[in-house]
């Protein structure tokens, strides 16, 4: 490695990467905002950003606090509405990918943003679906952002707030839902689904990151393919473009 | 015909128990100085709803006023979450429908369309569904489509009593102007009875004519207009005046107990005469010039 970049500059890049030229892509507040623009300024620029309250295509300038920040509504395309946006766009079937966080995830990349703890017991009410619910449901695929730990990454969750590949096999079509999750990002490796069992499965490891490392910080054992390549570091250009354009005030990409 | 009337009168207007629609989204065009005056009427066992949660929606229930919420999750942004709504759901005294944004915004839009139901591809698969079927008098239910046979989830349309919607610029009779996106507030103003627009500015019936594209809310479903300027404070207004970080950062600190939020609202509502009132304790025109918006940037 012959310069540093930290664990966020490498999940947003690897978010970027698998976002395509001309994709329609729903957007969620933090990495995936970094991650798209990311794309949009370097090897996708006709892609269509969406954020889920009526904003097409924005232009920020500022690092906004959230989606109701009108810094990162700014030089948009289009100013319009849920119904425009998740109803004519994304319930239409228009949308490619779809861009999530969450605060747990199951080994179907099923998401929970909702109740923390046993939900007939005692439990903590965090923020509920948003539009992640509708996204997950409705994007012809997802990609998930969040921390390596294992608390986050659990064998099975307390609630499932947006759907994945719900019991795996076919039990998500079986509810008349294409798509779903494509990829798992975390800050130490990234994760796909087995084609058949739809179980999470690691894809490739960060650089610097052993396969322990791996999995004594997850609550269940992913699929495991024989040959484990090392995600590709960033670029100089991606890291630049990240500090000085995209995120100069580290609002989105915080201090690690 | 004139509907222009004071801040006390609209609110006077809401009888305890009503179905509301709020305009807010998160930090944003939320029914501030209108959610205070409720609080200072003393009027309770509201309905709220909204698609995303909201400043608005979380003062009225940490002041005691709301027995049900009907939304689609919520925060506060980064500055935190709703912790009056996220509290009343975790003991208990908050009866909750939560759904997604989309299914909060259809079953607005099967209200204003008076169509029976709004079927949707989102909800499946997910606790949200198994939780709002478990509830009695569920507003979701399962219909099998006519043409192909494949079964879908339909919502109930949403009746609010009243939409009140927190907007840049109206006139008189209430047709009225929202700058930047919209959220809901289309479909929340055409499912409910009647609507309380509050406006940051007035304007006559001519400005009006001579630029009707931008009309959102059109006269005809407005019962009030009340012109009141910075009525969203603490929320920002786009192209109008910015969020206040240090306002909304106290209230997260005065949400975190019941206790401290009873002096938050002793402080800013209870104790406070009306909204001029209110702008003088957080800063006056000092504090709110310093919030205004640019004029290109919108914020």
């Amino acid at each position: 490695m012959d310069f540093d970049y930290t664990p966020s500059e490498l999940m947003a890049v690897a978010g970027a990467r698998e976002l395509q030229d001309r994709e329609v892509v729903a957007v969620g507040l933090g990495l995936p905002v970094v991650a798209s623009f990311l794309a949009k300024q370097t090897h996708a620029p006709n892609m269509t950003i969406l954020f889920e309250l009526g904003v097409i295509d924005p232009q920020p300038m500022d690092q906004g606090v959230g989606l109701a920040d009108p810094r990162v509504w700014y030089r948009a395309n289009v100013l319009s509405s849920f119904v425009d946006i998740l109803g004519d766009v994304l319930h239409r079937g228009r949308v490619d990918v779809g861009f999530l966080g969450g605060l747990e995830v199951d080994q179907f990349g099923n998401l929970n943003t909702s109740l923390i703890g046993d939900p007939k017991g005692k439990f903590r009410h965090m923020i509920g679906s948003g539009g992640a619910n509708d996204i997950a449901s409705c994007a012809k695929r997802t990609i998930i952002i969040m921390r390596h730990e294992e608390r986050k990454l659990k064998k099975a969750i307390s609630f499932i707030t947006s759907p994945g590949f719900i019991a795996g096999g076919d039990s998500r079509a079986k509810v008349g839902l294409a798509g779903g999750p494509s990829r798992v990002i975390t800050d130490k490796a990234i994760f796909g689904f087995h084609a058949d069992t739809k179980q999470m499965m690691l894809i490739s490891i960060h650089p610097g990151i052993t396969l322990e490392d791996v999995l004594g910080t997850m609550g269940f054992s992913p699929v495991l393919p024989e040959q484990i390549p090392y995600t590709d570091p960033p670029t100089h250009e991606q890291v630049r473009i990240i500090r000085e354009v995209i995120d100069p005030q580290r609002m989105y990409m915080g201090k690690d | 015909m004139t509907k222009l009337t004071t801040l006390t009168e609209a609110v006077a207007s809401i009888p305890s128990g009503a179905h509301l629609a709020l305009s807010g989204f998160a930090i944003t065009r939320c029914t501030m100085a209108f959610t205070r005056e409720v609080i200072r009427q003393r009027i309770k066992n509201l309905t709220i709803s909204q698609c995303v949660g909201a400043m608005d929606a979380d003062m009225l229930v940490g002041a005691g006023a709301v027995n049900r919420l009907i939304y689609g999750g919520g925060s506060l942004d980064r500055f935190g979450r709703l912790n009056c709504v996220n509290r009343g759901i975790e003991d208990g005294t908050l009866a909750v429908e939560e759904y997604s944004s989309l299914s909060v915004a259809f079953r607005y839009l099967a209200g204003a369309l008076g169509i029976p139901f709004m079927p949707i591809r989102s909800l499946r698969g997910s606790d949200l569904m198994v939780h709002l079927k478990e509830k009695s008098g569920s507003n979701l239910s399962n219909i099998t489509d006519p043409f192909t046979g494949e079964d879908w989830p339909v919502l109930k349309p949403l009746l609010p009593d009243v939409a009140i919607v927190q907007v840049q610029v109206a006139d008189q009779e209430g047709n009225a102007w929202i700058m930047g996106p919209r959220w809901d507030n289309s479909e929340q103003v055409r499912s409910s009875q009647r609507t309380i627009v509050i406006t940051e500015r007035l304007v006559t019936d001519e400005t009006i004519r001579q630029n009707p594209e931008r009309t959102v809310i059109p006269g005809l479903f407005v019962s009030h207009v009340v012109e009141l300027p910075f009525a969203a404070h603490p929320t920002s207004v786009y192209r109008a005046y910015d969020y206040d970080s240090e306002q909304i950062q106290a209230y997260v600190e005065a949400t975190r107990t019941p206790e401290a939020f009873r002096a938050y609202l002793d402080q800013y509502v209870y104790n406070v005469k009306d909204h001029w009132e209110y702008l003088e304790r957080v800063g006056g025109l000092k504090r709110l010039n310093s919030l205004q918006a640019d004029p290109v940037l919108g914020y």
